[in-house]
């Protein structure tokens, strides 16, 4: 109810010059990858590093004045990519992965902040794509989280079930985990259905 | 100098009850939320957390992060309120509460499979 008030009263007011798009998620779920894309796609430049090790995105990168146009409509926005948030980072993790000790360490206490950072952010961001791994289990505290704090705040959510190019992936988990959003499935990397998530975003943000 | 780490037969679990946690502001619960996981314990909380609540129990957790401590598990069931009750609950200052809560260090608690009216957590004895 609050949702068609905010859109009847911008309709009246008009849109913000530019809205602060977070992409938001637990770590490895592809956020940087779409961020990529998305940012590519429409100002010819990436915004970040990807890296199969957790964490790589370590404080929130921004990409200002993205102009995204999709189905005759366009919205003019900063878009942001947050690290992701997690319960715990642990320094062996990514020693297992090939880092030597004190470069993990050195990551695991920039990644605390990279967590602490993108929840403070959360009161900030005008509209949030939450990105999950398609391929793992939905339900967890961090999605929870994250999506509680966003309805509390009023702040319109896309799901996006990403990595839909993996043999495990299930978008209808994601879908029926939490239905009363909006949802989009895509695979950022082979850049699979990003026109139907453009949509979405013109849409209803 | 860093505290060594005293070696434990098993895990303890301590259970608050609503009445015990109705009593306390949330960030004292935080600090003893924090305290007790440290502990290496886990704590079963005769009340569900709100969204805001659980992400300032993330905050801390990073916030507290070190070497030692690798940060936290947590699950639970939340109290089904719709839009009405909680505004109902900021006015009154009353939320419902009614849940539960786990939560433990990740180096003792591990998440076997959670769902909206079912959990599985297995104590990680070493």
């Amino acid at each position: 109810m609050l949702k068609r008030l905010k859109k009847i009263l911008s309709g009246f007011f008009g849109r913000k010059d530019q809205i602060k798009l977070g992409i938001y998620g637990p770590p490895n779920t592809g956020k940087t990858t779409l961020a990529n894309r998305i940012s590519e796609e429409f100002t010819g430049e990436e915004m970040g590093s990807v890296s199969e090790v957790p964490h790589e995105t370590r404080v929130v990168k921004k990409k200002e004045k993205i102009d995204l146009e999709a189905n005759g409509k366009n919205i003019s926005m900063n878009l942001l990519d947050m690290p992701g948030i997690s319960t715990k980072v642990d320094y062996k993790e990514f020693i297992e992965h090939g880092i030597d000790e004190d470069d993990a360490k050195a990551r695991s206490k920039e990644a605390t902040k990279g967590v602490v950072e993108a929840i403070k952010w959360l009161d900030k961001v005008d509209a949030v794509l939450v990105v999950f791994d398609s391929a793992k289990d939905p339900y967890t505290q961090v999605n929870v989280t994250i999506l509680g704090n966003l309805e509390a705040k009023d702040i319109p959510i896309i799901l996006v079930a990403n990595k839909t190019d993996l043999d495990e992936s299930d978008p209808d988990s994601i879908r029926d985990a939490f239905p009363q959003y909006n949802f989009t499935e895509i695979s950022a990397k082979e850049k699979d259905n990003l026109e139907n998530l453009y949509r979405e975003i013109v849409e209803n943000v | 100098m860093a505290k060594k780490k005293k070696k434990k037969d098993g895990v303890k679990i301590e259970f608050l009850s609503k009445l015990r946690l109705q009593e306390k502001a949330f960030t004292e619960k935080l600090d003893m939320i924090m305290d007790s996981v440290k502990d290496e314990n886990i704590l079963v909380l005769e009340e569900a957390l709100d969204p805001e609540e659980k992400a300032k129990l993330i905050e801390k957790s990073m916030e507290e992060c070190d070497e030692k401590f690798p940060g936290i598990e947590f699950s639970g069931f939340d109290s089904q309120n719709n839009w009405i009750e909680r505004i109902i609950g900021r006015i009154t200052g009353k939320p419902n509460k009614n849940g539960l809560l786990i939560v433990g260090s990740s180096d003792i608690m591990e998440k076997v499979q959670e769902d909206k009216d079912a959990i599985s957590m297995i104590a990680k004895l070493e």
